[in-house]
């Protein structure tokens, strides 16, 4: 046996158990759950439901971010990509060979993860902003490659096709609750990874990279190997949120799933909500999502464009100038002063 | 004979930091690295440790030759460093800091932290181990610093003008603490420093460099009273005098 | 004889010309091209010059560079289309404004991060790029506008087989006037020694008795005030939108990468030469003719940090 049973106690511990944070937290965090569950059944109005569904995926996309972006300290601002290939993957097998939606992930992820593999060493041998604008180059790269491309379906995109009845192997529901209880359990997965990773070897290592490269480097850290392994990981959970989102919205084109805006808006919650913490991600998508449709719904579908962003970049300023780690991390420094 | 050096010569462009470098230290001894600024030591602690490559000349570590290894590989097989100003992780508590340093030998969380702890404990550092280290004095800071390399299980530690900014009951602890880590891991310590109490007081073997080269080693006491090693920090007038 | 073409995604370069028997078509084709590629390729350096001149002053990057631009682009439609003015009078009040934007945004935003960690200037000048990107959506909706009235818009001038838009010739004059004068000014002149001082050595500058914030803060203004400038001549002839700014910064950076980040010759050389590429692959493959410059990028940075005569 590879593992004795002692060994696979502690790695499950790692993953669920959340001992080593304050009670408080493990409260609000459990409350935080059980909110979401029960969420379907006490909030009938669909559009509720949508921003709901909408936030888990932000969630989602925030914590598979915070990995490179939070606990690694480098800004990649073109998760889009990856996004967009696990859309592509899902939407291109499920219309040209019919392949179940859970089949179809698979091939998403590994293909992110290699793309990301190829492009990793040379970008990282970038630092900071430089860094930064190469992720971007790449992604935006990859976008217009998709909309010139034909087979992917160019600018046109891809639609998939809506099946007669309800079925669990391409996910296609009638009903949203179905969507809600199936993103709530990609967030969970991922959230349940998250937990690992932070106590893992990989994620010391990989903060400490965050926190001082060259001292890292002499604690027997292979730096740029780190740093690859997790942009890899980054992309294969992007390729994920991005899988999920061609079987709910049922339509994907370029400018959907792989635009500048997407990775901006990734980005931009986690670092707001809180880089580089477990809770970050999910405040920050919390804040923005729901400002974000409902401001538009209550101003109105022309002039809402922009009030939340222009919010969101202030406080963003405001965040760069005073507490580089977020909501979070005002929040953290309060609790410390009591 | 645990390190040596041949013949290192280190360029920068046109300039030359170090210059046909060679020592050897053993197993278990303490040397010390002095000279004036800009005499090329943290340069050529720099090349023994992986962040420079060496121009010129070989380093062998337990008789393999190491030369030009990445600093990751160097910390692997056993030269753990310090740094000068120091390169503590400010987002990381006291303990996970010197984790980072454990994990170099485990995959296991429980594993680091025990290693940790142990490490705090002899530092005397048990009560702060969930503090964030830019909470803490400087000289708290370099005695985390040193527990961390010490967590990667080293068999040489070269420390960086660990004394540096320290007043002189830090600089008799830190002496304490060198010596009893010395005695209990069998380890060898090579050190570079400006604070010429410290490191007469500690060294078996001094080395004198100068210019980029070496120009003396020996006991403290007989490196003190040298010609050469006066006049490369003082100037020629007290040389003679 | 009209030049059918704009820098649209999607439009085909197609140009008319008169033949000339000495001269066969496919040179023809050549020179129109070369042309057309100098001078966006001025364009493009006149942008990146602002871009330049903040970092090589104080090593920071200004993620919104192109938002400064865009902002004098608006500055030229809103006179247009608004005030009916001829949008040619954008030209002084767009380089008012950038400056302003410029000397702003350093005294709130940039002074406080300086001293940060990276990744709190990054986030602090992405900050800035999003408010300004976000509030010129919101005050004009995302939809594309353009300038249709004004002395330089879309007139063509025809010199044989060559034809080009006038406003872009404008435009490439007046980049060669502005690098000529910065230049001028930052080698000849006290201010402009000051500024190079500060470059290339803050804390010893500060001994020397310049104010090192106000040279930062000069430099993030002539930074505003030529981009500014910039849009406003852009705007002659591209699309005003509120998302325009992240194309050019992208360009910029491409531009000041490969120029070699902090040297002004290095912007404009390189800026010609991203032109050149951007029309010849523009000619082949009209819907990738920015690819090609981000691959540039990536490819400078990461094979040539120094670029072509950086530091």
């Amino acid at each position: 046996m590879a593992y004795s049973d002692g060994k696979m106690r502690q790695v499950l511990k790692n993953i669920f158990s959340l001992e080593d944070r304050p009670r408080s937290e493990r409260i609000g965090f459990i409350i935080f759950i059980v909110i979401i569950l029960v969420f379907p059944w006490v909030v009938e109005t669909s559009y509720a439901r949508a921003v709901m569904i909408k936030f888990l995926l932000f969630a989602l996309f925030g914590l598979g971010w915070n990995l490179i972006g939070g606990y690694g300290g480098q800004v990649d601002l073109g998760q889009a990509k990856n996004v967009g290939f696990g859309a592509y993957a899902t939407a291109l097998m499920m219309v040209w060979w019919k392949v179940p939606f859970w089949i179809t992930i698979l091939p998403g992820m590994a293909f992110a993860t290699a793309e990301s593999f190829a492009v990793a060493y040379p970008m990282f041998r970038l630092r900071g902003h430089y860094f930064a604008i190469a992720t971007l180059c790449v992604a935006l790269v990859w976008k217009e490659l998709f909309v010139f491309w034909d087979w992917t379906g160019g600018a046109r995109g891809v639609e998939i096709p809506i099946r007669p009845t309800p079925d669990f192997a391409y996910m296609q529901f009638g009903s949203p609750i179905y969507y809600h209880y199936f993103i709530f359990l990609l967030f969970i997965a991922q959230l349940l990874f998250m937990n690992w990773f932070r106590k893992s070897k990989l994620g010391y290592q990989l903060q400490a990279i965050r926190d001082n490269e060259e001292a890292a480097a002499s604690l027997g850290i292979n730096v740029t190997n780190t740093k690859v392994i997790t942009y890899c990981i980054t992309a294969a959970l992007g390729a994920m949120g991005g899988s999920f989102m061609a079987a709910y919205y049922l339509y994907i084109d370029p400018d959907f799933v792989m635009p500048l805006d997407l990775s901006i808006l990734i980005a931009m919650t986690v670092m707001v909500g809180g880089a580089g913490s477990m809770w970050g991600p999910i405040l920050g998508a919390a804040i923005l999502i729901p400002l974000d449709m409902y401001l538009g719904a209550w101003l109105g579908a022309e002039k809402r464009l922009g009030i939340d962003y222009m919010i969101y970049a202030l406080i963003m300023m405001f965040i760069a100038a005073r507490e580089p780690k977020g909501i979070w991390g005002v929040f953290e420094r309060m609790r410390k002063r009591r | 004979m645990l390190l040596e050096v041949r013949n290192l010569v280190k360029e920068f462009g046109g300039v030359v930091a170090n210059a046909d470098i060679s020592l050897e230290i053993e197993r278990g001894m303490t040397v010390g690295l002095i000279g004036p600024n800009g005499a090329g030591k943290t340069t050529l602690f720099n090349c023994i440790a992986g962040y420079y490559k060496p121009t010129g000349g070989k380093v062998f570590f337990e008789r393999k030759e190491i030369t030009g290894w990445p600093a990751h590989r160097v910390a692997k097989i056993g030269i753990a460093r310090t740094f000068q100003g120091m390169k503590i992780m400010p987002n990381l508590t006291v303990e996970e800091n010197v984790m980072v340093g454990a994990f170099c030998r485990t995959r296991d969380r429980q594993i680091a932290r025990k290693k940790a702890q142990e490490i705090l404990e002899m530092l005397d550092l048990s009560q702060e181990i969930n503090i964030y280290p830019t909470e803490l004095p400087v000289a708290t800071q370099k005695r985390i610093e040193l527990g961390r390399a010490l967590a990667t299980h080293p068999q040489l530690l070269m420390l960086d003008e660990i004394a540096a900014g320290l007043n002189p009951i830090e600089t008799k602890e830190i002496i304490q603490i060198l010596k009893r880590m010395k005695a209990e891991r069998d380890l060898t310590l090579f050190l570079t420093e400006h604070v010429m109490e410290f490191v007469m007081a500690i060294s078996e073997v001094v080395t004198v460099m100068a210019a980029g080269r070496k120009i003396a080693e020996g006991s403290p006491k007989e490196v003190a009273k040298q010609e050469k090693v006066i006049e490369a920090y003082l100037g020629e007038r007290y040389a003679k005098g | 004889m009209r030049y059918v073409s704009s820098m649209a995604h999607g439009d085909k370069l197609c140009c008319s010309f008169l033949y000339s028997e000495a001269i066969g078509p496919e040179m023809e084709l050549v020179t129109q091209l070369v042309l057309y590629g100098i001078l966006m390729g001025l364009i493009f350096a006149l942008i990146a010059l602002g871009l330049s001149l903040i970092f090589g002053v104080m090593n920071i990057v200004n993620f919104a560079h192109g938002e400064f631009m865009m902002v004098g682009m608006y500055m030229a439609y809103i006179l247009s289309f608004y005030l009916h003015l001829d949008p040619l009078i954008a030209l002084p009040i767009a380089a008012a404004a950038g400056y302003l934007l410029g000397v702003m945004s350093y005294h709130f935003l940039v002074h406080h991060i300086l001293r940060g960690p990276m990744v709190a200037q990054l986030f602090g000048t992405f900050g800035l790029m999003l408010f300004l990107r976000y509030l010129a959506m919101f005050i004009f909706t995302p939809d594309v506008r353009s300038i249709s009235k004004g002395i330089l818009v879309g007139k063509t001038i025809s010199l044989g087989w060559l034809t080009f838009d006038v406003s872009k010739f404008v435009a490439a004059g007046l980049s060669l006037l502005l690098f000529a004068l910065i230049y001028m000014m930052i080698n000849r002149t006290k201010l402009g020694r000051a500024l190079k001082a500060t470059s290339l050595d803050a804390e010893a500058a500060q001994y020397m008795g310049i104010d090192t914030k106000k040279m930062n803060a000069l430099a993030w203004g002539i930074g505003g005030a030529t981009v500014g400038i910039a849009g406003a001549l852009l705007a002659h002839f591209y699309y005003v939108t509120p998302t325009v700014g992240m194309l050019f910064t992208l360009i910029a950076f491409a531009t000041v990468a490969l120029g070699g980040f902090g040297s002004i010759v290095g912007a404009f050389l390189a800026g010609i030469i991203i032109g050149l590429i951007m029309v010849v692959s523009g000619q082949y493959v009209s819907e990738l003719k920015f690819t090609f410059i981000y691959i540039v990028y990536f490819l400078v940075v990461v094979f040539r940090p120094r670029g072509l005569f950086g530091w």
